[in-house]
């Protein structure tokens, strides 16, 4: 066969995907076609990876080019300053710039998924930042931030996209927000340094506070304050928490630093460990959120502009659970297992259920998903609680899962929003016989969020109930908790199906809805990789999970030895710091400075400059 | 688990078949049976293609693209099934497997291992009769609906929903594992909450769509739980792993108290306490079983979840035949069958699923005797014969509940397609979707719909258990079993520490059982005639028929579109009310697309008995079975006198047959009703409440309903006014509170300010004039040395006395700001320091010191020792020693140690 014939023959099917995709839409817009014969290409490729060829050869580690992490995190910082150039004038210019940027991001951040997602981190790399205080640029990858990362890359420009079409005022500072937004999160999902994470976790603060503050709703100063303060609050405890493990660090090492690998070797005394526990978790849970700090979300939501919502329940709340399993269960496993059992059964009881019951009498369709965000992030948190391997696998995709279709769901409602300028479930009522198109997708993300099979929420769910079916974590409770989770799905079913019900189905018998249009290009463009997604998870959710297993394994093995530590431990002991244990978690442990008269931390010197070697 | 079931397909190897099948043996192997995929995803394409397309395609070709998936689909399906039987060898169970990609792993009990899961599909003699059932008469229906739903605007959505729900109905069947089978059982609630909904603009349909989809999820609540127990006690979930390792469901569970103890108990008398906290188990199995049932009990419409399916008649009457007759609703017994190997370990579950679905049937039935609308009836008729097949499953003929399945699927089909016909016929002139169903309207179809009515009454014959059709021997065997056969098992479980005495068949069980079908069984010989004379036979009465009334009056002048079906809201457009009053055509007869299907399924349920005639000594269908229920061998077993029975027990169902249909021929037919409507004035209120339907719904609607509502708008309140009121409202309140208390001092006057200055100046005064002994105490215990160091003030002299003899060294202040003295060992003393300021006032304090033992624990180890030694240059070096490794490090080879040894002299030299 000659090249060229081989050539077409591997092309094929991203050919005969693009074309069958590029036949899907009704219009005769190219953007529309080419964008849907994209995805579906793209679709494939993705699924390329579930049958591995036994010809090819198994590479080992790929290799990983050390600045591909650095690229992504600081590209849309870079497009932020670039855009600060540009003239204010020309809005569709700035909109152009602000995609292209953060779609090359996505693209960029796509070759992180060239390594083995091995055991261990990926693309480290470590720089000096304030060495007077022990504070390192170190970031890296892992199977569990992966993720985080591709699906804020993913996500962000849909919900920038999003935003351009239905917001015209003050373009360019929402061009910048949206930039120094989606790298102060990529930010923080791949810092290892606590003072690094800390100043990214704050950053974020910001732009999602003008987001809301600037174009949202009628009432989004009130909803923004109120946004900044709850997280303020945590990220006050939990500074104050880093603080003093620093300090603490330093008493017993010698040295300052503030990574996370050396703050991790940390046994603090009981009192200090539970209460620096409760700084961490306070931030990310209210963050989460989960009961009773969960009141800032639905009013956050409703005010936010439609991007502005889609980013904030696709990723930053996800910042509150991914830190819930780095820094939580990695630094503080004794306090976080202690408290596992309860908190399980309040995620449970003021999450899936209380948060259910709540989006079900809502009339406003966003209040609404807002609420179900709270039942769905308790699905997660309940994942993560029961630490067993499907459960935070579960937890993992579940987070993808949330992004992907609440993500869609604020799309479709801001879709109708951009009609009738009312979100009000009673305003509208036999939407389906106008907007066939908009009911179906509504309809495919309705059952994607209730989790029915074959879509993506069913893996996400099973998983994590049959993982807490199986805990030790959770003591006697593993089944009655499993069992409750499992109940949770009907309540699912009852609010979104009543609300599918009361807008699409029944007789046209608002005037005004008489002549709405259906998706336009835009939209349509816009939902159809969060389409295809919620299809890929749900057939073919293996080609996510065998990407973070390794990562999972070792977050849960650190998470069980600190257990169990914590259970031997004396309680009256003083703080001290665990040895080193070497190995491919603990490359990059910050080392004592030169002057440090520690022999080990010498010695460490020279068995990472070792192994850098043999790397190489 | 793969090696288990490789295993046992070893045994069924290519050389084994018959040599006429050894070519396609080879081209789908029993590891690797592609053929699977093919009957899979036809329906799948068939639904993506004209889901998609559809609405471009135009008529013809999704009628061409949803007929020919599911169409060939059956042929592959046939094809499967010869292969199966071909393969099957007596005993030994055949198993074809396809896996099509990995999916996903599951942690097992503890996290100590995992259990993976595989997209795998697989294929034995049960599924094979299944797929052959769904397929086939999915084609019957989908030729059926080509023509009954020709004008609806909606065809190719109709077709979309049709063949995805057929694909599905597949997936649950061939399932090679529960959540598998889960993505089944789901995917054929979400098509049927599609289809019930299907004319979606009027909100009775939507609402019984949701209904349906809500009920059957509590089902599916109790499958997942049943998932989850299984992966704790069994660590599989797929049907190899199941059955290899099902024996440690043999162990008690303790279901109370959850954890140690009830708080509670402390603090009620020690007797409730006592029994409170009384620990109560019972067998893993029972637990799983009974979950399990919970999601049968959802999906086959079972009390007490049955509410759904008579609402799901909002549906097209065809998706009434296919889905909520012939194949979804009888899914939970296909999972009664399927796990037949653990539902047996539990006598109690067992008797569950035997007592709940006699008294389905039973319950069912009568709410079918009153009701008029002849698609309700059938629907009542449904539950109540789905009853049947789970009372047959529960008493452990696992057979006979299955072969029930396989007839009501083809007389129930056929009922409910010989419906559609009358229906579409009434159609003619009463849209009305009501109306048009009301049996009070028909009478005397017979002269008109020729092959309705034949097919029909084939039908009704087979479902009243006329002698030697279809429908008399699968309830025949299933009554005889019920009297016969009960499941027994351990006496005593035992396991974790704790012996429970485990359930056992009371003796009083067969009776019961047996009762409740039996009299179910003359109850729907007497509802069905009831129907099938008050629709074919009498009188016209659905209106004044005028020969030639359709040239004239066709219903299309009133419309733009012709729209047959009722499913527009055009039924205001007629103020006629159906009767003698309105005019119009002949009933006529459906076309072939119609009368077809109705040849055949009324062909089958005459004829379909004889595939499990015990009477006349034929079974074919048990011999093909008996393999997949081998696990179930030695725990169903037969009361002793069993053969004895066969005869009075066949005499007596006849007997039930003849009262029943004999009874509604006297009421309805020569006498024309009139007993009936005695019978319910002199008991009205009776006579409603079964019109009413026992009013099953409204209790729902009042309890549990009324309870998640109020509940609900409790939550919103206290998340309105409590969290965010505390959380939120208060503390703004209390920092808006200090904000304006601290205003009041930031009023801009400066005499205010003045006032205040003086006021700090007095304070700040009267601190400086009044004298403080305050003092830093050093402690040096190693070396006995102690001092005090007086602070210093203005025109401050001091006095001390340092002995603790309660005198002042000397009388006189002096200036002497700092004591020391110096303590032995264990040594303790108490001074004391006098104040005097400029102004003659005094404060004194006393200070106290002791001076422990030497703290001998505090050694220093050796790795923290550092050896230094002084270098030419004069400064301090560090010996290098051995490098010491980090407890836990992973070891390191000598030579690399040397190596390391090296490179920490580079670094002592850059010191």
């Amino acid at each position: 066969m000659s090249p060229a014939a081989r050539a077409f023959f591997e092309a094929a099917p991203y050919l005969a995907a693009f074309v069958v995709g590029a036949l899907i839409p009704r219009r005769s817009s190219v953007l529309e076609r080419v964008a849907v014969g994209v995805v579906g290409a793209l679709s494939v490729l993705a699924l390329q990876g579930l049958w591995p060829d036994p010809a090819a050869p198994v590479t080992e580690k790929a290799d990983e080019w050390p600045h591909l992490l650095n690229v992504v995190v600081f590209m849309p910082f870079a497009g932020a300053i670039a855009l600060l150039f540009l003239p204010r004038q020309a809005p569709k210019f700035l909109q152009r710039f602000t995609l292209t940027v953060l779609g090359l991001n996505f693209v960029v951040s796509l070759f992180l998924l060239g390594a083995t997602m091995t055991r261990g981190w990926h693309f480290q790399y470590i720089a000096e930042w304030i060495p007077s205080l022990g504070i390192r640029y170190h970031v890296a990858l892992d199977g569990v931030s992966l993720w985080m990362v591709l699906l804020s890359t993913f996500t962000t420009p849909i919900a920038a996209y999003v935003a351009f079409g239905s917001i015209r005022k003050r373009v360019k500072d929402l061009c910048f927000a949206f930039l120094m937004l989606h790298g102060a999160m990529l930010g923080a999902f791949v810092s290892l340094d606590l003072f690094l994470f800390f100043v990214f976790w704050e950053l974020m603060l910001i732009p999602m506070l003008l987001m809301i503050g600037v174009w949202g709703g009628v009432e989004r100063i009130k909803a923004a304050y109120k946004f900044f303060l709850y997280t303020m609050i945590g990220s006050m405890m939990m500074l104050a928490a880093i603080l003093y493990m620093v300090w603490t660090h330093y008493e017993l090492a010698g040295y300052l630093t503030f990574d996370y690998l050396a703050l991790s070797k940390l046994t603090l005394t009981r009192t200090a460990a539970w209460l620096c526990y409760a700084g961490f978790a306070l931030a990310f849970l209210i963050k989460v959120p989960i009961f009773p700090f969960h009141t800032w979300l639905p009013d956050a939501h409703v005010q936010a502009p439609t991007g502005g919502s889609i980013i904030l329940a696709a990723v930053l709340l996800k910042l509150g659970t991914y830190g819930y399993i780095r820094f939580c269960m990695g630094m503080f496993a004794g306090p976080a297992a202690h408290a596992a059992t309860t908190l399980a059964g309040l995620v449970i009881a003021m999450g899936i259920f209380y948060g259910a019951l709540i989006a079900w009498k809502q009339d406003d369709v966003k209040r609404l998903v807002a609420y179900s965000s709270v039942a769905h992030m308790g699905f997660v948190m309940l994942g993560i609680f029961a630490a067993t391997q499907s459960g935070v696998e579960g937890a993992l995709l579940q987070m993808i899962n949330h992004g992907v279709s609440t993500g869609a769901l604020f799309l479709l409602v801001g879709v109708i929003y951009d009609r009738r300028h009312t979100r009000l479930v009673r305003e509208f009522g036999g939407l389906a016989k106008v907007m066939p198109v908009y009911t179906a997708l509504f309809i495919i993300i309705t059952m994607s969020s209730i989790g029915v099979p074959g879509t993506n929420g069913f893996i996400g769910e099973f998983m994590v109930i049959m993982g807490t079916f199986a805990s030790n974590h959770l003591g006697a409770f593993s089944h009655v908790q499993g069992g409750l989770a499992a109940a949770g799905v009907i309540l699912a079913a009852v609010y979104m199906l009543s609300v599918v019900q009361k807008m699409f189905f029944g007789p046209l018998s608002n005037e005004k809805n008489l002549h709405l249009s259906d998706m336009n290009v835009r939209e349509s463009v816009a939902i159809a990789p969060l389409i295809a997604l919620v299809f890929i998870i749900g057939f073919f959710p293996s080609l996510f999970l065998n990407r973070m297993t390794d990562s999972v394994t070792a977050t849960i093995d650190r998470y069980v030895e600190g257990r169990i530590a914590w259970m031997q431990g004396d309680e009256a002991a003083p703080a001290s710091l665990r040895p080193r244990r070497g190995g491919p978690l603990e490359t990059g442990y910050p080392l004592p400075p030169a002057s440090s008269p520690s022999s080990e931390g010498t010695v460490a010197a020279a068995l990472d400059a070792e192994a850098g070697k043999e790397a190489h | 688990m793969q090696q288990l079931s490789t295993s046992l397909l070893a045994q069924v190897s290519p050389a084994q078949a018959s040599s006429a099948q050894v070519p396609l043996a080879q081209l789908f192997p029993a590891d690797d049976f592609v053929l699977l995929g093919v009957i899979l995803g036809l329906p799948l394409i068939g639904a993506i293609v004209n889901g998609v397309f559809g609405k471009r395609l135009g008529r013809e070709a999704v009628t061409l693209m949803a007929l020919s998936a599911v169409g060939l689909s059956f042929v592959a399906s046939v094809l499967a099934f010869f292969m199966v039987s071909g393969a099957q060898d007596g005993e030994t169970l055949v198993r074809f497997k396809w896996t099509a990609w990995e999916w996903f792993r599951l942690s097992t009990a503890g996290d100590f291992s995992h259990t993976q899961l595989d997209v795998a599909f697989s294929l034995d003699s049960l599924s094979a009769v299944m797929i052959l059932v769904i397929t086939g008469i999915g084609s019957l229906i989908h030729l059926y609906s080509s023509k009954y739903m020709e004008d609806d605007p909606g065809y190719y959505r109709f077709f979309t929903y049709l063949n995805l729900f057929i694909f599905s109905m597949l997936v649950l069947v061939l399932g090679d594992s529960l959540p598998i089978l889960f993505v089944g059982w789901e995917g054929v609630g979400l098509c049927s909450y599609l289809l019930i909904g299907f004319w979606f603009d009027k909100s009775e349909n939507a609402s019984a769509g949701k209904k349906a989809f809500i009920t059957n999820r509590i089902g599916d609540f109790g499958l997942l739980v049943a998932m989850g127990l299984l992966l704790y006690f069994v660590g599989a979930l797929d049907w190899a792993g199941i059955e290899a390792n099902k024996q440690a469901l043999l162990t008690p569970v303790k279901l109370w108290p959850i954890g140690t103890e009830v708080p509670l108990a402390r603090i009620l008398p020690e007797e409730a306490g006592l029994w409170l906290n009384e620990p109560r188990h019972v067998s893993a199995a029972t637990l799983v079983g009974l979950f399990l049932f919970l999601g049968c009990a959802g999906k086959s419409a079972q009390l007490p979840l049955y509410v759904w399916l008579p609402d799901a008649m909002a549906g097209p009457t065809p998706v009434s035949a296919l889905i909520h007759a012939a194949t979804m609703v009888t899914a939970g017994v296909y999972l009664v069958c399927r796990m037949a190997g653990v539902f047996v370990l539990s006598p109690a579950a067992m008797f569950v699923v035997a007592l709940v679905g006699g008294l389905t049937a039973l319950f069912a039935a009568t709410i079918a005797l009153v009701q008029n609308d002849i698609k309700k009836v059938l629907a009542y008729s449904t539950v109540s014969q789905l009853g049947y097949m789970f009372l047959g499953v529960g008493v452990g003929a696992f057979v006979a509940g299955f072969f029930h399945v396989l007839t009501h699927a083809f007389f129930k089909a056929c009922l409910f397609l010989g419906a559609g016909s009358v229906i579409h016929a009434m159609h003619a002139r009463i849209h009305d979707t009501d109306q048009s169903q009301d049996m009070r309207h028909m009478g005397g179809l017979r002269k008109f719909m020729p092959v309705t009515f034949g097919t029909f009454a084939a039908a009704w014959a087979a479902i009243v258990g006329f002698p030697l059709t279809s429908g008399f021997f699968s309830k025949d065997e299933i009554l005889l079993k019920a009297n016969t056969s009960y499941v027994t098992g351990e006496k005593v479980l035992a396991g974790g520490g704790v012996r429970i005495d485990a359930f056992q068949w009371p003796d009083w069980g067969p009776w019961v059982l047996w009762g409740l079908g039996a009299s179910a069984a003359i109850l729907t010989a007497f509802y069905m005639t009831r129907l099938f004379f008050g629709t074919f036979f009498g009188e016209f009465k659905g209106w004044t028929i005028v020969p030639g009334y359709a040239a004239a009056h066709g219903h299309d002048a009133h419309h733009g579109g012709h729209d047959p079906h009722g499913h527009d809201d055009h039924a205001h457009d007629h103020h006629e009310q159906p009767g003698p009053d309105m005019k119009g055509p002949e009933p006529h007869e459906s076309p072939w697309q119609m009368t077809l299907p109705l040849v055949v399924l009324g062909a089958l349920s005459i004829f379909g008995g004889l595939l499990s005639a015990h009477l006349l000594h034929l079974h074919p269908i048990d011999d093909f079975l008996a393999p997949v229920f081998q696990t179930t061998v030695g725990r169903v077993e037969f009361i002793e006198d069993h053969e004895a029975r066969t005869y009075p027990l066949v005499a007596f169902a006849v007997l039930a047959f003849a009262a029943g249909t004999g009874v509604a021929y006297w009421i309805y037919l020569q006498a024309k009703g009139e007993p009936a409507r005695q019978l319910a004035a002199q008991f009205p209120r009776l006579h409603q409440l079964l019109l009413d339907k026992w009013r099953v719904d409204e209790l729902y609607e009042e309890t549990i309903l009324g309870a998640v509502d109020s509940l609900a708008d409790m939550c919103v309140w206290f998340d309105k006014w409590i969290v965010d009121g505390i959380l939120a409202r208060l503390s703004a309140a209390v920092v808006g509170l200090s904000g304006t208390v601290l205003r009041q001092f930031q009023t801009g006057r400066l005499q205010s300010y003045a006032a205040a200055m003086v006021v700090g100046l007095a304070v700040v005064g009267w601190f400086l004039l009044t004298p403080r002994a305050s003092a830093r105490a050093f402690e040096d215990h190693a070396a006995g040395t102690y001092s005090v160091t007086a602070a210093p003030g203005f025109g401050y002299t001091y006095r001390w006395d340092s002995d603790g003899d309660d005198s002042w060294d000397s009388e006189s202040f002096g200036d002497q700001r700092t004591l020391e003295l110096s303590l032995e060992v264990e040594e303790s003393r108490t001074v004391r320091l006098e104040v005097r300021n400029a102004l003659g006032q005094t404060a004194e304090r006393e200070f106290s010191f002791s001076r422990p033992k030497p703290d001998m624990s505090g050694y220093m180890p050796a790795s923290a020792r550092i050896d230094v030694t002084q270098g030419a240059d004069g400064r301090m070096h560090r010996v290098p020693s051995e490098p010491q490794l980090p407890a836990g490090h992973p070891t390191v080879a000598p030579e690399r140690m040397e190596h390391l040894k090296r490179a920490l002299e580079g670094a002592g030299m850059k010191q």
